[in-house]
């Protein structure tokens, strides 16, 4: 058997120890990267008619299930669902579908409930999927650009490059609530 | 005392006189919904409209998103101010019930300014089964 490496070999070995030196080198500057507090914001990811939304984790106080009863209320616009009776209070429900220019989905709704509080209001939103609640660098949030569609504008705060296909919009949940308010939706 | 606990006292002696403290209330049906109204306002039921001014909560409460049901029963209500009655046509059985007042919700912040009649003051259950509480004073103001 033939221990002495082959020039061949010997480059690959030392390839293999530079390669090693790199990696450890990547890997401390990695840990400096950690080390360093770069702000980040939690974020409640879901789907609303399968377009990718988002909420600050700091409105949103509870995630309800899907079977939570939901009471009709009449005399209110459609995108009002009704109330819920939550340990002893009463909850608004209402669905956003139609405050960001979405479908309204032909069977019932399903999704789970987000119970959100902003402007010294709380309400449950109606959600078609929860898709994750996960902490998010800020740097990784970019301004929403002029070209986003006019009925999202004025609720996104940021969008969230996810890869090259798919973005997330972040909502403002106290201009969704005014805007609610003032009878759009 | 101190000034905290001073206040937890004041906390817990408001919370024990709301848990004893019941409304009456006059409920009756409008529609497919359960309504109330404070029985304090009620002074009379019949079965035929005799005041000079005379509403169907129906017409009051709803959009026409619901269909249109002839009342059964006209409430006599009072109007304080003027010392006047009027009359609300109202369906289905008329109970008065006393209900605990902690077991009364108003109507949610978000849904205040989309409500069709404002009179829709909040929400209670008997039940399972959602009521919808009613101001009178408010009822009164609406147009048909």
């Amino acid at each position: 058997m033939n221990l002495e490496p082959s020039r061949d070999g010997n480059a690959e070995e030392q390839q293999a120890t530079q390669t090693l030196n790199e990696a450890l080198t990547a890997q401390r500057d990695d840990e400096s990267v950690v080390d360093v507090d770069e702000p980040t914001q939690q974020l409640v990811l879901f789907r609303i008619n399968g377009q990718r939304f988002a909420l600050p984790g700091s409105a949103v106080s509870e995630i309800l299930p899907s079977d939570q009863p939901i009471y009709y209320v009449p005399g209110l616009p459609a995108s009002t669902e009704g109330v819920l009776h939550l340990r002893g209070n009463i909850e608004s429900v209402i669905s956003l579908n139609s405050l960001l220019d979405l479908p309204t989905p032909e069977a019932p709704s399903s999704g789970m409930i987000l119970l959100v509080k902003a402007a010294g209001i709380r309400s449950g939103v109606r959600i078609e999927t929860l898709d994750d609640v996960c902490d998010v660098a800020q740097s990784l949030l970019q301004p929403p650009p002029e070209t986003l569609s006019r009925s999202l504008l004025p609720y996104v705060t940021a969008l969230w490059q996810i890869d090259e296909r798919q973005a997330l919009a972040l909502l403002d949940p106290e201009a969704l609530f005014d805007a609610y308010q003032q009878g759009l939706g | 005392m101190t000034p905290t606990s001073r206040g937890w006292v004041k906390v817990a002696e408001k919370h024990h006189s709301q848990a004893q403290a019941l409304v009456a209330l006059v409920l009756f049906q409008v529609g497919p919904y359960r309504a109330a109204l404070e029985a304090s306002h009620v002074l009379a039921m019949t079965e035929h409209p005799s005041a000079a001014r005379v509403i169907d909560a129906h017409s009051l409460l709803y959009q026409g998103d619901e269909p249109p049901q002839q009342p059964s029963r006209w409430l006599t209500l009072r109007d304080t101010p003027t010392a006047s009655t009027w009359q609300l046509g109202v369906n289905g059985e008329i109970t008065l019930q006393q209900l605990p007042a902690h077991s009364l919700y108003p109507i949610p912040t978000l849904l205040q300014s989309r409500r069709h009649s404002p009179a829709l003051c909040g929400v209670t259950f008997v039940g399972q089964q959602l009521v919808l509480l009613l101001d009178a004073n408010k009822l009164k103001l609406q147009k048909p």
